[in-house]
């Protein structure tokens, strides 16, 4: 069911790191073939990291990463399988790639592999004690990585059975206390410690809800015996403390069905470095293409593609990203036609994947497809027919500047833009809900930029009757929900989770929540009369952490206090820094929104969880595309110009051998649904009718509705969202039994194609050719001329019944046809 | 309309085409395989969840305080029924005779007395945080049990796995489970003659033969775009869906499931000509054909005024012939040992009747029954003190009540989802199952 895979419970080392590895150990010179010959697998070096090893503590250990060097460029790691020596085995010894220490003294480590050798110096010290255990730094992870703090188990609000940990371990003074303290200091038993309830219940000799967690011969259960014979310190205050973790490899092309050593490298607040390989938990986000083990050993599966693992250790996280080219890789790739720089991005990664491109799709599919994407529209008959005898070869460029400019451009653009500012009339209000919604349509009629809009909306004030901006902030009430909102809306930062608690994936704490929170402490607001409110900024006010009343300094994310909190609106300065062109999340979660919404598939998915641990599939194209829009001064439509006439825009959706699997690199369009709106426009639009909504003028398009509650069965089934979570993903596509009954037999749905007034009665009235009525049916719902598949099954249908009947018949195919139904 | 549906069998025969095909084992079902495998005991049990909406009186039906003051006891007294020394109120004459098969939980209890909320809590087992949750079509905090047993098992045959009757219930939608788990929604009456269920049957001018020249046309035009997009995972997800729509349309047993006319007058009579007496029936012959859950709702409970009137004349008789005939009859066909009947609402009634002779809103403790499905019947769990104000003994909270459900319909309660934002969230979150009624 999850989308992770993580293998925390495993055999591990969870090491202590009180002293340092020697520093610089990146920078060490591969040992160079002696005759690397002519092939292009041949190897040509060995590297190993580190290059200087030093054991400082009896629990200590040192994983190794080796890697050989073949001529064609390729790396290939040979950590389990080069041979390993150690010059005084009675100082270290060698296991599985990792060194362990034995006793103090220095010798020497010889790594040999494919008639090449390496030696690396090893020094081991402070053998005879296990060294300092601190709590926050040694003890919690481990709770961390056993899962002990974890939501479900005695992390969650409640606890477990009486023992509760803060979870992921953010608050370390209370989890010191509950295991030292609580319970009448009944879980350690420091005259005995292995005796302790803790250890009796991780290890499982005492009955425990969570199973067992640890062995009693592992390295975690020394560490945790070591602590509690210790006297169970909290730890030197002065101790050092993480800062970073690196990671090596970062990134790396592997084969499939192969393995990878990962190594995780602590830097700490001192500067010393610490191996955490054993310690750190590993996530996958694609599993099939490469899982990862408890100790960071990664494995491939058959399934080409790319996974991001990513590693967690204390808080801090770094990725490993693994590419998977397809075996069968063309062996000479094909110059591909290029439209503009979109095209170069996406094909170097094909061609790293070794997948090719499908086909350019063909004019009447591509008419289609950019009109529903961008409109929200069916191209009609005659426009279908003026593009296809189109001669001139520059005609797709020029439809689609006439397209952007169509006034359903900005009905469409601010119906997608009402679901993530949460328009919603039963928040709102009637008033409210519709100045909110006409504000954004006229941002989008007169394609504002989209810096400039977005700072309106985080700095509005006034009488939410007259100003529709000031309206999100009624949606949206309290600091915290407009900390959690304006963040997930348009940084892509789902800060949310450190509402709480630490983010899982990321660097976040409840000091950032709460930081961000505190630019919006000031506003108030009053009832002007049922439904209208005046909001404003009454006065800036500080922020405290719920729990320990801590007063936490208003910024922005990763940013400075604002010098003047006290004098200005504070959103002023939070809308600046976050359309600030420097900003590293605004412009490329606009851009990610876009291509999403064009291409079917976010370069990060989902598309507003922008983070390191979820890196885009293709970063160079996601960077371009942002750049390219905070360049073109937030001109959204500049964007989608630059993206409609990309030829990957205009692929075809028919994969090819080499593409049928890819579903993250863009090498053909990807079907999608429409939209509940855009649906029901299209089958109005198809029979040639209009749907009659409830208090709106005839003819009134379901695409510009600006009341999300309008009663409307068809929309409710086809997935209309409720507006109340700042995402995209209310918005259902899944298919449900209800949406096809109801295309296949809505009395509803069959009045529009019986319609007196609708387009088979007209063809049937002006046509007498019943292959005419056939084709201005097929230009009407599918924007293309008929296929012979079609006109053979229209004339099997007109042979059967009456010309009327018959073409109602036919009309009701294409509704509840894939063709229809999709944008191709 | 009733006349096209009910008699329409024959007329309306399709040829059946094709099979569901393309749905893959759920997890849970491969849960239930494993389980199987290892000699776990495990079986299908559906779900009747019968929704008492407005606010069931607690001190008037099932939790009778008979030693209390007048203004608080009321009018109505404990009767004697089939379990010697369990008691209900004379209000309840037919249920009386079937508390063998019932059990009362009397110790719920939880703090939201608004109408929303309190639905919400009911239906997820999860307090909803802050706004109205009146009118609330897709929980936007937490799945509601119908949704999670979609979610996880989507039963077998042609019916959907989440069944409303006769209309959506509030808080009954699936939040971030999208509107594949969502109700399908019968929006009809089957106490109404002119009961039919939305879309299920042809639009009156479509005859049979157009209608299966049209399914003919369609296959014929979707065969080549299956073949070209086959790898789509939308297009075969919408393909499965057709066909089970199609099925549903077609499938001689979904169809007559739905059919409530083929039931013997003297059965329906048994249930009441009622809405709750006809949804009842109609869910008994829905979970028979595979309908994994089917929530009923009941309405215009809240008896803020004229509360004993209102119960004696218009409300309970009903209740007390569908409710007593349900179980009689699931028992009589052997369903009872594999149906869950939940009778449940969003909170009780204050025990001080107010001025204008009703009670208002009391959720710090009330009644709920269960029964069947391996339920431990004939029995009263927990205990209100004397004025039934006030849970004095076995408290129930909602979470307890979720966890005991879908325990009983076989479903860990500590399974895990993800919601849209990744975070990890159990269907239960701190509620135990009541081990007094799991057998």
């Amino acid at each position: 069911m999850s989308r992770r895979s993580t293998s925390r419970f495993r055999r591990h080392f969870a090491g202590h790191c009180a002293l340092a590895l020697v520093a610089g150990l990146w920078a060490c010179a591969a040992a160079q073939g002696g005759d690397a010959g002519p092939a292009a697998t041949a190897i040509v070096s060995l590297g190993v990291e580190p290059c200087e090893i030093t054991l400082s503590g009896n629990n200590r250990q040192q994983q190794l990463l080796l890697t050989v060097h073949r001529a064609d460029g390729r790396l290939l790691d040979v950590t389990r399988l080069a041979e390993l020596s150690i010059e005084s085995p009675g100082v270290a010894r060698a296991v599985d790639g990792r060194l362990a220490a034995v006793a103090d003294g220095e010798t020497e480590l010889t790594v040999s592999h494919a008639g090449l050798e390496r030696r690396i110096p090893v020094r081991v010290q402070g053998c005879d004690s296990y060294p300092p255990v601190h709590f926050a730094n040694d003890v919690l992870p481990l709770f961390s990585k056993l899962g002990c703090n974890s939501g479900g188990c005695h992390g969650k609000a409640s606890g477990q059975n009486g023992f509760k940990l803060s979870v992921f371990g953010f608050d370390p003074a209370a989890d010191y206390d509950a295991i030292v303290k609580q319970a009448r200091g009944r879980r350690l038993f420091p005259a005995s410690p292995r005796h302790s309830l803790l250890l009796a219940k991780a290890t499982a000799r005492l009955p425990h809800g969570g199973g067992q967690r640890m062995a009693e011969d592992s390295g975690d259960y020394q560490l945790l015996l070591a602590w509690i014979a210790q006297a169970a310190p909290l730890g030197d205050d002065d101790a050092p403390s993480v800062a970073a973790i690196r990671v090596s490899p970062s990134q790396r092309v592997l084969a499939p069905s192969s393995q990878q050593q990962i190594l995780a490298t602590a830097v700490y607040s001192d500067g010393s470095l610490c191996d955490v390989t054993a310690a750190a938990t590993y996530t996958t986000n694609a599993p099939l293409v490469a899982d990862v083990q408890s100790g960071g050993l990664a494995e491939t599966g058959q399934v080409p593609g790319e996974a991001a693992i990513t590693v967690n250790y204390m808080g801090h996280v770094a990725v490993v990203a693994f590419q998977v080219p397809r075996p069968e890789a063309p062996a000479v790739y094909p110059d591909l036609p290029v439209h503009n720089p979109i095209d170069e991005l996406v094909w170097s990664k094909l061609r790293n994947m070794g997948i090719l491109p499908s086909e350019l799709a063909d004019d009447a599919t591509f008419l289609r497809r950019l009109y529903l994407d961008t409109i929200g529209t069916l191209p009609a008959p005659e426009e279908v027919r003026a593009f296809l005898s189109d001669p001139a070869p520059d005609k797709r460029g020029r439809w689609i500047e006439a397209v952007l400019a169509r006034d359903e451009y900005a009905d469409y653009w601010a119906l997608k833009w009402a679901d993530v500012l949460l328009v919603d009339r039963k928040q709102l209000g009637e008033r409210g809900a519709f100045e909110l919604h006409r504000w954004l349509r006229r941002q989008f009629a007169a394609n504002r930029p989209y810096d400039e809009w977005v700072q309106e909306l985080i700095t509005a004030g006034g009488n939410s009757a007259r100003e529709g901006p000031v309206n999100f902030f009624r949606a949206v009430r309290t600091p915290e929900e407009l900390a959690r909102n304006v963040s997930q809306a348009f940084l892509g930062v789902r800060i949310e989770c450190a509402h709480c608690h630490h983010h899982p994936f990321e660097k976040w704490s409840q000091t950032d929540f709460y930081g961000l929170a505190g630019f919006f402490s000031g506003i108030e607001r009053k009832t002007i009369s049922e439904g209208r409110e005046l909001v404003y900024h009454a006065g800036y006010r500080e922020t405290r952490l719920p729990l320990t009343g801590a007063v936490v300094p208003t910024r922005p994310l990763d940013g400075q206090v604002p010098s003047d909190l006290e004098t200005v609106d504070p959103r002023l300065r939070l809308a600046e820094w976050m359309t600030a062109p420097e900003n590293p999340w605004f412009s490329r979660l606009a851009a990610n929104r876009l291509w999403k919404h064009f291409l079917g598939r976010g370069l990060v998915e989902p598309e507003d969880d922008l983070r390191t641990t979820n890196p885009a599939t293709n970063e160079p194209l996601l960077d371009h595309l942002a750049r390219q829009l905070a360049a073109d001064g937030y001109d959204l439509k500049s964007l989608m110009r630059l993206i409609l006439n990309s030829r990957v825009y205009q692929l075809s959706s028919v994969p090819n051998d080499s593409n049928r699997d890819d579903e993250q690199n863009f090498s053909h369009y990807y079907v999608k649904r429409m939209p509940a709106e855009v649906l029901l426009d299209a089958i109005s639009q198809a029979t040639g009718t209009s749907e009659v909504l409830a208090g709106y003028p005839p003819g009134t398009r379901a695409i510009a509705l600006w009341d999300n509650r309008l009663p409307s069965y068809f929309l409710e089934i086809f997935g209309r969202p409720e507006r109340n979570s700042p995402c995209e993903c209310g918005r259902s596509s899944e298919p449900t039994i209800a949406q096809a009954l109801h295309l296949m037999n809505a009395p509803e749905v069959e009045q529009k194609i019986s319609s007196a007034g609708g387009s088979v009665a007209r063809l049937h009235d002006e046509h007498s050719d019943d292959a005419r009525i056939v084709e201005e049916l097929c230009l009407a719902a599918l924007g293309r001329r008929a296929t012979e598949r079609e006109i053979d099954v229209a004339r099997e249908l007109f042979s059967q019944a009456p010309r009327r009947e018959a073409a109602e018949d036919f009309l009701w195919t294409l509704l509840n046809s894939y063709d229809f139904l999709f944008v191709h | 309309m009733l006349p096209a549906f009910c008699d329409g069998i024959d007329r309306r025969g399709f040829l059946r085409v094709g099979s569901v095909a393309g749905l893959s084992l759920s997890q849970f079902l491969r849960c239930k395989q494993a389980a199987a495998a290892e000699g776990r005991e495990t079986r299908d049990v559906n779900c009747i969840f019968i929704f008492i909406v407005g606010g069931m009186p607690h001190q008037d039906m099932w939790d009778l305080k008979p030693e209390a003051p007048a203004e608080i006891r009321g009018d109505f007294k404990p009767i004697d029924t089939a379990v010697p020394g369990l008691y209900v109120s004379d209000v309840l004459p037919r249920v009386a005779t079937v508390t063998d098969k019932l059990a009362i939980l009397r110790g719920l209890t939880h703090g939201d007395s608004d109408h929303g909320r309190g639905f919400h809590v009911m239906m997820t087992g999860l307090a909803p945080g802050a706004g109205d949750f009146n009118g609330n079509q897709n929980n936007n905090q937490h799945p509601c049990f119908g949704s999670m047993v979609a979610h996880l098992d989507r039963g077998p045959g042609a019916l959907p796995p989440y069944i409303s009757v006769p209309n959506f219930l509030n808080s009954g939608g699936p939040a971030f489970l999208g509107a594949g788990c969502a109700p399908f929604v019968i929006e009809s009456d089957p106490a109404a003659p002119d009961f039919s269920v939305r879309d299920i049957t042809l639009p009156e001018e479509i005859t049979d033969p157009r209608s299966q020249r049209r399914q003919a046309a369609l296959r014929q035009v979707n065969r080549f775009r299956r073949r070209v997009e086959e790898i789509s995972s939308q297009v075969r997800s919408l393909d499965t869906f057709y066909e089970k729509a199609y099925s549903l349309m077609t499938s001689e047993a979904a169809r007559q499931a739905f059919d409530i006319g083929r039931e013997a007058d003297s059965v329906r009579e048994e249930y009441g000509m009622t809405s709750l007496g006809q949804c009842c029936l109609l869910s008994r012959r829905l979970v028979e054909a595979g309908c994994r859950f089917v929530s009923i709702e009941n309405g215009h409970w809240d008896t803020h005024r004229k509360n004993t009137e209102s119960l004696r004349e218009l409300l309970v008789p009903s209740f007390d012939r569908a409710i007593a005939a349900l179980l009689t009859d699931l028992e009589r066909r052997g369903l009872l040992d594999s149906t869950l009947v939940v009778i449940t609402t969003e909170f009780g009634r204050t025990p001080r009747i107010n001025e204008l002779a009703g009670r208002d809103h009391w959720p710090q403790a009330f009644s709920i029954c269960l029964a069947g499905a391996g339920i431990k019947m004939g029995q009263a769990v927990g205990a209100t003190d004397k004025h039934a104000a006030y849970v004095a003994d076995r408290p129930v909270t909602p979470a307890d009540m979720a966890a005991t459900i879908l325990t009983v319909l076989g479903i860990d309660p500590l399974t895990e989802l993800e919601t849209p934002l990744g975070r990890p969230v159990q269907l239960v979150s701190g509620g135990r199952a009541v081990a007094e009624v799991l057998s």
